[in-house]
């Protein structure tokens, strides 16, 4: 392993507070999906190949409220939009082969794009992402499984308050976003939107024409800090 | 959730991350717009959802036990509280409102 690998392993308190942090969500989502789909193999099989808990959160908010299948579809993917943003900020710091670019890309996540964009190095930033990719799949997965066992014997989510968990937990997937001045404009034009259409719109479309957040967002400078 | 639409979506998602990471690389590179746009997509859908997850009962918009949840969550998220904390809080508050 050469020096800048040694050196590009983030701290070990970093690697066990986001470990910590993916278990915390692996195990709230998880007994969310697992009451929603009622099958302990397709909960897993969803936290395994779509890794994305806000599609699938998004997907299960729309058909909730009876919204067709293409809209929750598209809510979900459109949710994930930002994997795409965050694997070409990382494919501009990298010099890999395709291979490992696309186990790169189909790992991109908050946690591991952020702490490898601040490397300085291409092997650093290689080293530093799956250093944290390792971490956030060790939490992701225990408490996937913690989620399916514990959505197993819970029964009704809603009497331990755990429908507020899933609004709850997507506020704090998206609270740095929030901490800037754009991003909170974005979040309040495309929550405003949303909750002004919903007793008007078809199920589903006030999500997608939530987009129009981000589109007037681009207007706001990014130099000003947002007031919490 | 159907087995069709958990590999539709994992598709889905699955492409828009090679998309980023093969097309994208280039278009961030030449118009620095659409990493600004991608950053805040997220804030807005994913506040749409919160949107509909915290007030919506069907087709009408109330106030209850799980906004009160919700509202305790973000002063404790703004507070900069561990995610596990506000968890329990938000669970909990709603929980007891219910009592």
């Amino acid at each position: 392993m050469s020096e800048a690998r040694i050196s590009a392993r983030p701290e070990w308190g970093t690697l066990i507070g986001i470990c910590l942090t993916f278990f915390a969500i692996g195990v709230t989502v998880n007994v969310l999906v697992y009451e929603h789909v009622g099958s302990a193999v397709k909960t897993i099989a969803a936290a395994g190949i779509v890794l994305s808990a806000t599609s699938e959160l998004a997907y299960i908010a729309v058909r909730d409220v009876g919204g067709s299948v293409l809209a929750a579809l598209i809510a979900g993917w459109v949710v994930a939009s930002r994997f795409g943003l965050l694997a070409a900020s990382l494919g501009t710091r990298i010099k890999v082969g395709h291979f490992q670019r696309s186990c790169a890309a189909l790992n991109c996540l908050d946690p591991n794009v952020g702490v490898a964009m601040q490397q300085t190095t291409p092997s650093g930033v290689m080293s530093a992402f799956w250093w944290v990719t390792g971490a956030l799949h060790l939490g992701w997965w225990c408490g996937t499984f913690a989620g399916v066992f514990l959505g197993n014997i819970i029964g009704d989510a809603n009497r331990l308050g755990l429908d507020a968990v899933f609004p709850a937990l997507l506020l704090a997937i998206i609270a740095n976003l929030l901490r800037q001045r754009p991003g909170f404009v974005a979040a309040i034009v495309g929550g405003g939107l949303c909750a002004a259409l919903l007793p008007v719109a078809p199920a589903g479309t006030p999500i997608i024409l939530s987009l129009t957040g981000a589109v007037v967002a681009l207007r706001v400078p990014e130099s000003q800090a947002a007031k919490p | 959730m159907t087995w069709t639409i958990i590999v539709l979506l994992a598709v889905g998602v699955a492409s828009l991350r090679l998309l980023g990471m093969y097309g994208g690389t280039a278009l961030v590179r030449r118009f620095p717009m659409f990493e600004r746009l991608g950053s805040l997509i997220p804030a807005a859908v994913v506040s749409a959802v919160i949107a509909q997850l915290t007030f919506a009962s069907g087709k009408s918009l109330t106030i209850d036990a799980r906004s009160a949840g919700v509202a305790v969550a973000a002063i404790l998220i703004w507070r900069r509280s561990p995610i596990i904390v506000v968890i329990l809080a938000a669970a909990t508050t709603t929980a007891l409102l219910r009592l």
